[in-house]
């Protein structure tokens, strides 16, 4: 029964997908809608397979990879340690509290401009917008984590004979680790988005310059190649650290509901 | 403030008793000490404030816009096309979540539609949005309005899935009908997850705004921060960048403690 549900929810899925690709094409095809706006998923695949073979797009998309990388890298390093200390040191945490949710809930965007001046246009400007998207849900949650550590373990632990760094490392860091990795799947996201807002403005390669350069050019088939290579990361990246967020459920000690 | 029952484990870091104004103090004074070393490490020459100006600069900066009219001006055009965006984004996507959270067809058709937007970046669409509908209010509207739609619909339909279904049961079981229980006990189950859809849906609503209006435009606190960095004046584009951050920050956290309030409807 259960098998049936999802064998029918796939295939309902992708018939939906299908029929919106054949609407958008065959309307186009009729003339019901300009191509000029819209473009067509056929041409979309024509202008794909060009951008690839001309090595355009593995440029933008190792450009904007790589400031992913650097970007999101540097907050998942940076938000789990500052996260972990805030967690465990109450103080601390008092202290940042402010700042942190500042970062978390401003539009942080609107500080592009003076990371202009301060940095340049390019690609450092590019990797500090992604950091600073995706470093306060990492901080965050890992911070809560830390927290929220089930007392009955410490209890248990500490009538064990463990000793404050006993806690630390063998209770605490492993119970915060489905937190930490929920922080991930959260700012994964963030710092996509970060990439590609930051690269719109002023970059000279990547994914989201390419779709600024194509339209100035109101070349939308051009746009639509990178918002579907963008579409993709999106789901890549979110589905990707969603399932090792899985594989790290079993680690959640809480009490069964 | 909801803040009265202890969460499990809250104790790890220290074991002495906490009162409640510990942390609001702390807060208060670490917030008070960043200003003050914004203000003085250009004073005493530390860091060269044309690329950080000061706090006593903004107060300054702040008079001359609000008597120049240049202030109010801007955020009314602002404010109309986000409250525009935010309104159709909730009209559009509280039903659209309520409909894909009780009818499994509609879910099986739009879910993995909705998924992948929900991943995506999707102001990558802004420069497609603009070219369709121009560098005027609609295109904010619309960006506005994609940004924050997908948050709702998605954290709506989970509140409705999340809504423990030994309640509908009970509810059936004393004689409701179907809309009784979608309207007695769905609906009310499935606020404080449409709440977290509202709040996550406002953030991404003013970060559309703002990054619509910084990308191109002619009027709105976006486009005068961008107007501002490119001339280089720091004193005003730090000025309005504070702003909107603080506006964002002041209006989710508001959203949050609502939600916080109302977390005792979710049914455990």
């Amino acid at each position: 029964m259960v098998i049936f549900a999802r064998f029918k929810s796939f295939w309902l899925g992708t018939l939906s997908f299908a029929v919106l690709l054949v609407l958008w094409e065959s309307l186009v095809r009729l003339g019901w809608i300009n191509p000029f706006l819209t473009s067509s998923p056929t041409d979309i695949a024509v202008h794909f397979v060009r951008q690839t073979q001309s090595g355009e797009l593995s440029v933008n998309l190792g450009v904007s990879l790589l400031e992913f990388a650097l970007g999101f890298g540097g907050a998942v390093v940076a938000g789990i340690l500052m996260g972990i200390l805030m967690g465990w040191y109450r103080l601390l945490e008092y202290t940042l509290e402010p700042f942190v949710w500042f970062l978390y809930s401003a539009p942080l965007i609107a500080f592009y401009p003076l990371f202009v001046i301060w940095l340049g246009l390019g690609a450092p400007t590019v990797i500090a917008i992604t950091f600073l998207f995706s470093y306060a849900p990492i901080l965050v949650n890992t911070a809560s984590g830390v927290k929220t550590v089930d007392k009955e373990l410490l209890r248990a632990a500490i009538s064990f004979g463990a000793r404050r760094s006993d806690l630390f490392f063998k209770v605490v860091l492993p119970a915060s680790v489905p937190m930490v990795m929920a922080g991930l799947r959260l700012g994964v996201g963030r710092a996509l988005l970060g990439v590609v807002v930051a690269e719109l403005f002023g970059a000279t390669a990547g994914l989201g310059y390419s779709i600024n350069y194509y339209g100035a050019l109101m070349q939308t088939t051009d746009m639509f190649v990178s918002l579907v290579v963008i579409l993709v990361l999106g789901v890549g990246f979110t589905q990707g650290v969603a399932m090792l967020e899985h594989r790290f459920d079993s680690w959640r000690v809480g009490h069964e509901q | 403030m909801a803040d009265s029952a202890p969460k499990a484990g809250r104790d790890v870091s220290s074991f002495s008793a906490d009162s409640r104004w510990h942390k609001p103090v702390v807060g208060l004074i670490s917030v008070g000490l960043f200003l003050a070393v914004w203000e003085m490490a250009p004073r005493l020459g530390w860091i060269d404030p044309f690329y950080t100006s000061a706090p006593a600069r903004m107060y300054s900066v702040g008079l001359e816009v609000f008597q120049s009219g240049e202030l109010m001006e801007n955020i009314r055009v602002s404010l109309v096309e986000f409250c525009w965006g935010f309104a159709l984004a909730l009209l559009a996507g509280i039903p659209l979540g309520l409909l894909l959270g009780t009818n499994a067809t509609a879910r099986a058709l739009l879910d993995p539609l909705v998924t992948a937007l929900y991943c995506m970046p999707r102001l990558a669409l802004l420069p497609v949005i603009i070219m369709w509908l121009g560098i005027g209010m609609e295109s904010k509207v619309v960006v506005v309005l994609i940004g924050a739609v997908l948050p709702i619909i998605v954290n709506t339909m989970a509140g409705i899935r999340e809504v423990d279904p030994n309640w509908a049961r009970a509810a059936v079981s004393f004689g409701a009908s179907r809309l009784d229980v979608f309207v007695k006990v769905l609906l009310p189950g499935s606020v404080p997850a449409v709440l977290t859809g509202v709040r996550l849906g406002l953030g991404r609503g003013i970060l559309g705004v703002v990054i619509a209006e910084m990308y191109v435009s002619v009027a709105g606190v976006g486009h005068l921060i961008v107007t501002y960095g490119a001339a280089m004046r720091v004193d005003h584009l730090v000025f309005y960048s504070m702003l909107v951050s603080v506006f964002g920050f002041a209006a989710v956290t508001a959203v949050g403690k609502v939600e916080e309030r109302l977390q005792s409807w979710r049914g455990d």
